[in-house]
Parts: C-alpha cells; sequence; structure tokens
C-alpha cells in the first residue's frame, strides 16, 4: 500500500479522536479519545520509518515507547477519576468546576 | 502483494468503525469496547506494514491493560454512563467544526510534504529491535522503567482511600 494511505488512515483517527476530546462530557471517553489519538500518531511513526527512508527499528524503539507512556498516562488518569468521583461523585467535566476563579 | 492490501484495508475500516463507536456512542462500556475495536483495526494496520511484534503488543497493551483497567475504573464509579443530561447541540457542531478544520488542515501539510522513497522493503526484526533498545537507546528504556514505576505507585496512592485518623 502507498505511503499517503497509511497516513491518511492515521489522520481520520486523529480528527475522530480530536471530535471526542472536544465534545464528550464524561472523563472516561475523553481518556479513550486521546488514546486514539496516541494510536493514529503510532501509526504515522511506524508508517513514515517503515516506507519513506530511515531505520524502520527505530519506528518500532519509538511506538513501544510510546506504548509504555500510553500505559502510564491510563494508569495514573484512571486512578485521578477514580479519586474525583469519589471526592465530588461526578465524572462529567461541565460539574468540575471548583477551581473555576 | 495483494494480501497485504487485503489486511491494510480490512483493518483501517475495522479502526475507524472503532473509533467513530468509541467516540460516537452515549454508553460508557459501549465505548470502551469501541476502543477496543479501534485498537485490533491499528494493530492490524501495524500488521500489514511487517510489524508483527508490533501489533501483538498494541493488542496485548491497549486491549488487555488498558481497556480492561477502564471498565475497572468505570465500575468503581457510581456516576454509571452519566449522560442523562441532552447533549448542547452548540457544543457537538463546535467540535465537529473544529476537528473537521484540523484534519484538513493536518491532511494539507500531510498531502505536500516531501516524504523520502524508501529504498526497498527491508526486513525488521524484533531481535534487532531489542537489541537496539538494550545498546542506544538505553537510557530511553531505563526512563520508560522508572516511568512506569512511579506512575504505578502514584496511580496507587492517589486511587487509595484515605483513613480516617491517619496522615496520607
Amino acid at each position: 500500500m502507498p505511503l499517503a494511505a497509511y497516513l491518511l488512515v492515521a489522520t481520520l483517527l486523529f480528527g475522530v479522536g480530536l471530535y471526542g476530546l472536544l465534545q464528550r462530557r464524561s472523563l472516561v471517553a475523553i481518556l479513550i479519545s486521546i488514546e486514539l489519538m496516541l494510536a493514529a500518531v503510532s501509526i504515522n511513526v511506524v508508517a513514515l520509518t517503515t516506507l519513506s527512508g530511515g531505520d524502520p527499528s527505530l519506528g518500532l524503539v519509538v511506538s513501544l515507547v510510546l506504548v509504555g507512556v500510553a500505559a502510564a498516562e491510563t494508569a495514573v488518569a484512571l486512578s485521578l477519576f477514580v479519586a474525583i468521583e469519589r471526592h465530588s461523585r461526578s465524572i462529567d467535566v461541565e460539574d468540575l468546576s471548583e477551581l473555576k476563579g | 502483494m495483494n494480501w497485504a492490501g487485503a489486511v491494510f484495508g480490512l483493518s483501517a475500516a475495522v479502526a475507524l468503525l472503532g473509533a467513530v463507536l468509541a467516540v460516537g456512542l452515549r454508553n460508557i462500556f459501549h465505548n470502551i469496547l469501541g476502543f477496543a475495536l479501534a485498537i485490533l483495526g491499528v494493530s492490524g494496520v501495524l500488521l500489514s506494514l511487517g510489524h508483527d511484534f508490533l501489533a501483538i503488543v498494541f493488542v496485548l497493551i491497549y486491549i488487555g491493560a488498558l481497556a480492561v483497567a477502564m471498565v475497572y475504573a468505570v465500575m468503581l464509579s457510581h456516576s454509571l454512563g452519566g449522560g442523562r443530561t441532552p447533549r448542547r447541540r452548540a457544543k457537538i457542531l463546535g467540535a465537529a467544526a473544529f476537528a473537521a478544520t484540523a484534519t484538513a488542515a493536518i491532511w494539507l501539510v500531510v498531502r505536500n510534504a516531501e516524504w523520502s522513497p524508501a529504498g526497498g522493503r527491508r526486513e525488521l526484526e524484533a531481535a534487532w529491535a531489542g537489541y537496539r533498545f538494550l545498546t542506544d537507546y538505553v537510557l530511553v528504556f531505563e526512563l520508560i522503567s522508572v516511568l512506569l514505576v512511579v506512575a504505578m505507585v502514584g496511580a496507587v496512592m492517589v486511587a487509595r482511600r484515605a483513613r480516617p485518623g491517619k496522615e496520607g
């Protein structure tokens, strides 16, 4: 497959994730959208290193680092959501306005 | 050659369908299942690039660990589902307009960039990447390990129910 097909899929996936990030109100749904955008970035990195010069094992290394960071991010985010829900009985971002000036 | 194309087309369709389900549905459990479907599609796309090891890692970590952890977090919270109040039309339209504009802008930049062509498809091995991880990128490897340890300990500390009369 040509490189452009992979880049198009990654761009569309990123766009869907961006829409969800802006539109959803549940914190877990926002986290899912961010993970979709990260997966799109992984597709881009792997496709570019595999099909467009450079070193394919570099793409593998970068993607594995991305997966590790995504795992750490999700663990911290989910524990924060549980703590927030315990504190204010809601994980709707429009209810969480305590820090609003 | 055709085999890779068929795998790519099917996986890309599955990935985009899963992403739309993960973002569009109202039920948070359905969102998580859509996310798992999208990651399955993404790992299929990686498979069509020849990255079999990375495809397995995606399924293992994203679906086996992250999606399951999300299900647990949703079950631990009482406000299941959430969205009882109707969605606001202005927010949907604004989000859709911004996301469409940003996607179009990214695609224009990607389309007009000059990508240097690959010098033939090279075979890649997970073993070679593992060798690189322990030689050239050993600092990255160690940093990821430390980051994961700190994140896990921090997650436990944050989510732990504070006992009354005891600090932290």
